[in-house]
């Protein structure tokens, strides 16, 4: 098995440095060829440097990198990375303008390659910690973006803008970045037919399934009017579900590391793993580990600052661009915050990886609905919001067919353009319905005051 | 693979014809010339259908082609004992315009389509024959369903899309429980000792495609049960419509598909039908009856003849609903695709006695996704161009039963094997079916009266 999908759950955000590569030439080489990258872009991080004089030695060959060539190495090393002065542009925008649908915009686009690199120094940090822990960093941190904002919605008190956002993200990863990494694999390996580990596929269809009985029981419940206590319940039983929920996770969790464990080595103090499997991923960690860990909190302290700009204008700019808040959340929010998994997912089919492609999609999609959304709602409880299960029934029905027709395509165990191409207009057909949904409660739903 | 498999899509009409034919005979495998004795049994000429035909015909090149006129009549008409029921066509118009009675009327009509209906699949297959594979295929895959196409154009131009949303899915319906779970059963008792076998495929491709017609079919329902669209009336048409071309398109991609991954399989018929041999160990009779322009011809005059008789058949249904106590819904669902369709069922039952359960499943499950994915979108984009304000809501309860049934059937499908057990619970969930029909108002139809013809 690939020695990529053995670290822990298949997240998404293993693609770290084969991005690097691929955006840049590829091959297989360094990313010291980054420096040339790195006088193209301007020196946009000024005011970024956090003093590193004596950074604890960890051992590897890079581990002397100075602020500048981490700098370098995290920051201009991805052509995606141009994006990264949006962010700053959205907050001078909002304080010079009230132009919202701007501010919205740009956040977006500046968390985008945040998104990206947060994902990398998580890998970067997995290296060190070896399977188990790095395994974990990878599960939870995996779709760490989608939940910074989802928590920042939570504090406004946006629940319906969090389980829609989160809905989209689900939706868009497992039709959307499946069905073109099955077409654009489908059609540069034309003649066979493509393979993928049906039984990975399985389980995690399996656990879509149940995240999808968990979300179906509170919004039955209210539609039936048939609670015990109008309103009360179904909190209960989505806190109660959650909780479940949570475990099966866990579960799932352990489950994958130990039926792995014995076929993954940590990394050793000389990168022994270098020269062990075929494939043209750079397996040395790049950064080292105290690095890893600072960039982790730079990342994620920049992701939120966005965040926070993010979910005060989605009002605003549903307004300016006349289209209904739960076409932002569910279809335009998931596609552009998605980019990075969705290139790489694409990616690794056309290089017949498509284990991996797999692993990025279906993986973050079972990881957002058994972990990102039943933790909202733990949050939820802790913070004293009301988000609940019961996802409304047009956006539970939508979620439940959306699984099943995945499972059912997934379920062979091969995959082909034609495949893809269902996948795709699957999504369209969703992504069109949404756009027709006028969501009652969405519409009425006023930002509260921050807690 | 059959022979028979590699023209385009399985569509359910390629298959019959000729076995049809040559079942209803003789069961065995004599060349079709044998109908001349036929012939004398039935006595009435369908003489409106004369038309001159010199003998100048392009000559196709194959045994039996130069078919004159009374050659063609014999092959066509008087080959299959199911003409007997043409009669009952003008029979029909006469008793239209005799008496008010509809009911008698609607069933005369029906009884009267249906052998037309076979015809016509007979023609399309001979003139897939000259054609070549490709556009064989696209002529299979149109013209597969083109009987209750034709019915539902009718209907839509009366107004009427209520009929054609319940017909086009009781087509559906009976084609996945009632003929698969026959010729699953039928197979099964047949062949006792060993499990049936087909391709596991072709079965969970067009198992993936009724599912993506229920998720295109779904969304407008419960968009509209939700009370969520964002301009009542507006919106579902809208999303409907846009769901319609996708639809379109990916069946369209569905047939490029399969033609892709059989072209190489398939080599076009030559001057003196070389493939002869090559298919022999089938009994069906794989050179074509009548000449390419033969084919034309009748395949003119049969959907001619269907059309005006589903004009008839559209504007009595109502009568008919009322004279028989039954409601539309019932009618459309049940009753007019089981008596449309005998055909078909009686070919998926023999193919499947005869251990070739892959036609069989192109007869029942690729007619399905015909419908599902080239019918309904169809419809729907025909009743834009006319104006017809017809959508892919199908109500709850129908798109329920659609969602439930696509389910069960992918279901029994996925494992590729067969057996009577099977085909006894296909058959028994389509009487589930059928009884919650039976018992079902459908609030739209009761007060949807005939529109003007425009």
């Amino acid at each position: 098995m690939e020695n990529k999908g053995q670290v822990g759950v298949q997240p998404h955000l293993e693609m770290g440095p084969l991005d690097d590569g691929a955006m840049h030439d590829h091959d297989d080489e360094c990313l010291y060829s980054s420096e040339m990258d790195a006088q193209k872009t301007n020196p946009i991080h000024s005011n970024q440097p956090v003093l590193f004089p004596d950074l604890p030695v960890g051992g590897n060959k890079m581990t002397r990198n100075g602020v500048y060539r981490s700098i370098k190495t995290v920051v201009f090393s991805n052509k995606l990375n141009l994006l990264m002065p949006f962010g700053p542009l959205a907050i001078m925008v909002h304080k010079m303008s009230a132009s919202n649908g701007w501010v919205f915009f740009l956040s977006l686009l500046g968390i985008t390659p945040l998104a990206e690199r947060l994902g990398y120094a998580t890998e970067q940090l997995a290296f060190f910690t070896g399977p188990t822990v790095g395994g974990l960093l990878n599960a939870t941190f995996g779709n760490a973006t989608e939940l910074i904002i989802s928590i920042y919605a939570l504090k406004s008190g946006m629940t319906r803008v969090v389980q829609l956002s989160l809905l989209g993200s689900i939706l868009s990863n497992m039709l959307l970045v499946l069905g073109w990494a099955f077409f654009c694999g489908g059609l540069v390996h034309y003649g066979k037919e493509q393979v993928f580990s049906k039984a990975t596929a399985v389980v995690n269809s399996g656990l879509l399934l149940m995240a999808v009985m968990g979300l179906l029981f509170p919004a039955v419940l209210h539609y039936t009017h048939t609670e015990r206590q109008v309103g009360k319940s179904e909190l209960a039983l989505s806190r109660f579900s959650s909780c479940i929920m949570l475990l099966a996770y866990v579960a799932y969790l352990v489950f994958q590391l130990k039926s792995q464990k014995d076929t993954y080595v940590p990394v050793g103090e000389e990168g022994s793993l270098n020269g062990e499997n075929d494939d043209d991923d750079d397996e040395a960690p790049e950064i080292s580990k105290w690095e890893s860990v600072i960039w982790l909190a730079i990342m994620t302290a920049w992701i939120s600052i966005l965040s926070d700009y993010l979910v005060d204008t989605i009002q605003g700019a549903s307004d300016a661009w006349n289209v209904p808040i739960a076409f932002i959340s569910v279809i335009l929010l998931p596609i552009i915050g998605n980019a990075a998994e969705h290139a790489s997912a694409i990616m690794f089919a056309m290089k017949d990886k498509l284990d991996i492609s797999l692993g990025v999609a279906i993986g973050s999609s079972t990881q957002i609905s058994m972990f990102g959304i039943p933790f909202c709602v733990v949050i939820g409880w802790i913070m004293g919001q009301e988000m609940d299960l019961n996802f409304q029934l047009f956006e539970t029905a939508t979620l439940f067919i959306t699984v099943i027709v995945v499972a059912f395509f997934l379920q062979e165990g091969t995959s082909n353009y034609f495949k893809g191409l269902m996948l795709i207009l699957c999504y369209l057909i969703v992504a069109a319905s949404f756009f027709v949904h006028e969501d009652p409660s969405a519409a009425d739903q006023s930002k509260q005051p921050k807690t």
